[in-house]
């Protein structure tokens, strides 16, 4: 238990001693505090492990409220088709948007910044038409929403950033697993890469570090990596099917180097084998150490 | 009726032309080069110069049936650069003081000559095709400028956002980003000189009403002379009085009001003589006789032009870049192109590549493939790159000088080869690291490689850096490593067209 759920949970036990009906209050809390670290679902239908593995979490009300203003960002960097796993599966999106929507979500917001043309990394990865076909407003990123934002970060001091994500209710990441070249690995932290204007191309020249600056300017609700497919090979955007692997998996968790972390093992590496989650761990943004995770894992 | 028809052609040009823009499916949607489809002056400038013509110029065979029966009906009603010569015409009120210049023989002369030359391997046409020229203007000049100007204006409102104006402006420009604007504001090299070009002709109306379909008109030229066989026919009865008011509405200069010297050729099939005529004197039928002009272009002055046109084919070509040994290294042809050659006897210059290009990477040359290429299409990788799985060029080219590849094809195709200035790239040259070239590149087994080294820096500070390396055997010179490369100014990876699969002789390796 860290601190923070300490506090949460005295000040809830505090509250519920002293309403009567705090009780469900503190039942939620007790809930939160033996809630898993992170979530593995394994399973053949992409839409059944997500909904396994959010409701091994609680329940996506525990999350969205009705009302609220969701944005979901799954990388849709490449003009690739789902089989090629360089973007996010899209029936994983879908399941998420559809969650968020029986939540009562009011919007479900579904972008990303592409490195190839937009128009057909949306179309090409289906995640267009998935999400809009339940709902949500899968709009191109406007220029002009771009704000320059403060970040004071080891590498990145401030960088236009995309307003949507900070005047959200709540934000849903839904990274996918991928080999990179210079990351070695692509998972929940450079997802947010995604959400950078400007010539974000410059942050290869200190990648570890700016990745973490951005993962403690950005913090999503929940992160769901997607390793339905992963590409192990010729990342991020790959193309040949023979570097795709199927590991049928969802990792669902709020911790963003912890899921990293997790995420390595997935490639036959480690936590500790990636600067990034090094260095995240070491800026107090998360735990990398697996043996002192509760993870749970589930097979549907 | 003629304005309907005429505003309905002329709005399913410009629906087409919007269309013309990749919605990121594999395919278009709509046959957006129809028009140029149906233009019988490239099928047969093609034919003369290529000796072959794409399937789809079988649809202006029914254009030359149709002028064959009815005359240049195509000029005065089909038209969509007829129509906007008409549409600024109407701004001059005031009637031709004299009935116009003499100048009809113009085109014709223009018309001969080009056809000489293209029966001599050039293709001159698309400089001056109506169409060809009104889809370059357009996607060139005209639409880009139009996008700049409401862009900027709702920025503007958006940005400063008036008495709370921006709340009514931003659904406004949503319907039109959705309807009438392009994906992204495009920006084109030419765009000022092919814009310019364009606005000169609409203003010639002013000086006259048509000037261009009058005095200039290759293709009005060509349908002209297939009219002098037309079955409809212009009668004039014998209660015309001869007061000369058909002579003050035709648009054509087909001298209406002058009793058997009427010009067929010149006749645009608008009926405003038989409106106008108080008389009703005037009529248009099949069972009417000859009563016309003859055509007199002057045997001189065919021989002259024909002549030039011809000898306009060896002065293009003594240009040291139909040497193989020089080159332009910068000439990358999109994807699918002919061997050059073959390439610049097909190419119309029309635009439509340049338009459907994904990336703005297709810009028109100027003199970069010669005086012949101009307005060719070329990538500029600095501008833009070939996106790896788009074969949209291929499918919009009405004459078939960008072949339509399949997905398998296109992955296959060389436009060039990248190469690296060691000089420039951070790993090479600044022990910065930098992965942009390796990380956007395409092609399922990467052609840009690394090769890990350990370097110095200032302090002396053992650092590992990967190095990149271009695989020439993988590389497909799409130039996204080009367009995405950091090191702003002169690239550290540049793309140029050596290595090019449409070429025997501009190849590196054995």
């Amino acid at each position: 238990m860290d601190r923070r759920r300490f506090i949460k949970l005295a000040a809830l036990t505090g509250a519920g001693l002293s309403l009567p009906d705090g009780l469900n209050a503190l039942a939620e809390a007790a809930e939160t505090a033996a809630r898993p670290d992170l979530v593995v679902a394994h399973g053949a239908s992409p839409e059944k492990i997500v909904m396994a593995a959010l409701d091994a979490m609680g329940g996506i009300r525990k999350f969205i409220s009705r009302g609220d203003i969701v944005v979901i960002k799954p990388n849709i960097g490449w003009d690739r088709t789902p089989e090629q796993a360089a973007n996010t599966n899209p029936e994983v999106v879908a399941a998420v948007v559809k969650l968020c929507f029986e939540a009562g979500a009011k919007k479900v917001k579904v972008f990303d910044r592409p490195v190839n043309d937009p128009r057909r990394c949306y179309v090409q990865s289906g995640i267009a038409s998935a999400a809009k076909a339940l709902g949500a407003d899968v709009d191109y990123m406007d220029e002009r929403k771009f704000k320059d934002m403060a970040i004071n970060g080891q590498a990145l001091k401030s960088w236009p950033l995309y307003s949507d994500i900070f005047e959200a209710d709540k934000v849903i990441s839904i990274p996918i697993a991928k080999h990179h070249g210079l990351a070695k690995l692509t998972l929940s932290m450079k997802n947010w890469m995604g959400v950078m204007g400007g010539s974000r191309r410059q942050i290869h020249q200190k990648l570890d570090e700016s990745l973490v600056d951005l993962s403690l300017k950005i913090k999503p609700t929940l992160t769901i990596l997607d390793a339905v497919r992963i590409l192990t090979a010729n990342g991020p955007q790959g193309g040949s099917l023979a570097d795709v692997k199927k590991l049928d998996t969802v990792i669902v968790g709020f911790d963003p180097v912890a899921i990293d972390s997790y995420g390595a093992t997935l490639f036959g590496m480690k936590g500790s084998d990636l600067g990034y989650v090094t260095i995240g761990y070491k800026l107090g943004l998360g735990q990398m150490d697996l043996t002192k995770m509760k993870i749970k894992k589930i097979q549907v | 009726m003629r304005r309907i028809v005429q505003s309905l052609f002329l709005l399913l040009f410009l629906f087409l032309f919007i269309q013309t823009e990749s919605k990121g499916n594999d395919e278009l949607g709509y046959p957006v080069r129809l028009f140029l489809d149906f233009d019988p002056l490239i099928l047969i400038s093609t034919l003369l110069s290529a000796h072959a013509a794409a399937k789809a110029f079988t649809l202006s065979i029914i254009t030359i049936i149709i002028t064959v029966l009815f005359g240049r009906v195509f000029c005065g009603w089909a038209c969509p650069l007829g129509t906007l010569n008409n549409m600024v015409g109407s701004i001059r009120k005031k009637a031709a003081a004299h009935r116009g210049r003499d100048w009809y023989r113009i085109k014709y002369t223009i018309l001969i000559a080009m056809l000489a030359s293209a029966l001599f391997t050039l293709q001159p046409v698309g400089i001056m095709d109506p169409l060809s020229l009104l889809i370059r203007s357009f996607s060139i000049g005209v639409y880009p400028t139009f996008n700049y100007g409401i862009r900027s204006a709702f920025d503007t409102l958006y940005a400063s956002n008036p008495l709370g104006a921006a709340a009514l402006s931003e659904p406004i420009f949503t319907f039109l980003k959705k309807t009438v604007l392009s994906f992204e504001q495009s920006f084109y090299n030419q765009n000022i000189l092919i814009g310019t070009i364009f606005f000169i002709i609409l203003g010639l109306n002013l000086v006259e009403k048509r000037f261009w379909c009058k005095y200039l008109c290759p293709l009005g030229a060509l349908l002209g002379l297939l009219s002098r066989f037309s079955l409809l026919r212009r009668s004039v009865s014998e209660d015309c009085t001869e007061c000369g008011a058909c002579g003050t509405v035709c648009p054509g200069n087909a001298a209406p009001d002058q009793k058997g010297k009427w010009k067929d050729t010149e006749c645009l099939y608008c009926w405003n003589c038989d409106d106008i005529c108080p008389q009703n004197a005037v009529s248009f039928d099949f069972s009417g006789k000859k009563a016309t002009a003859a055509m007199d272009l002057g045997r001189r002055r065919v021989i002259t032009s024909a002549l030039s046109g011809i000898a306009v084919v060896p002065f293009l070509r003594i240009t040291p870049l139909t040497r193989a040994n020089s080159k332009n290294p910068g000439l990358i042809r999109p994807p699918g192109s002919l061997e050059e050659r073959e390439f610049l006897k097909r190419c119309v210059k029309c635009g439509e590549c340049m338009k459907v290009c994904t990336t703005n990477g297709l810009q028109p040359t100027l003199l970069e493939a010669g005086a012949e290429g101009i307005w060719s299409p070329l990538l500029v990788p600095r501008i833009g790159y070939c996106e790896y799985r788009c074969t949209l060029c291929g499918q919009v080219c009405p004459t078939g000088a960008i072949k339509k590849l399949t997905l398998e094809e296109k992955a296959k195709v060389k436009i060039g080869l990248a190469m690296i200035d060691k000089g420039r790239c951070l790993p090479w040259a600044h022990a910065t690291p930098c992965i942009m070239c390796e990380e956007v590149c395409p092609t399922p087994k990467k052609a840009i490689w690394f090769e890990k080294v350990q370097v110095r820096d200032r302090a002396g500070r053992l650092l590992t850096l990967q190095q990149p390396r271009v695989d020439l055997e993988l590389c497909i010179g799409c130039g996204i490593c080009e367009t995405k490369c950091p090191v702003l100014g002169r690239p550290a990876i540049y793309v140029s067209s050596v290595g090019e699969s449409r070429s025997k002789e501009n190849q590196l390796l054995l």
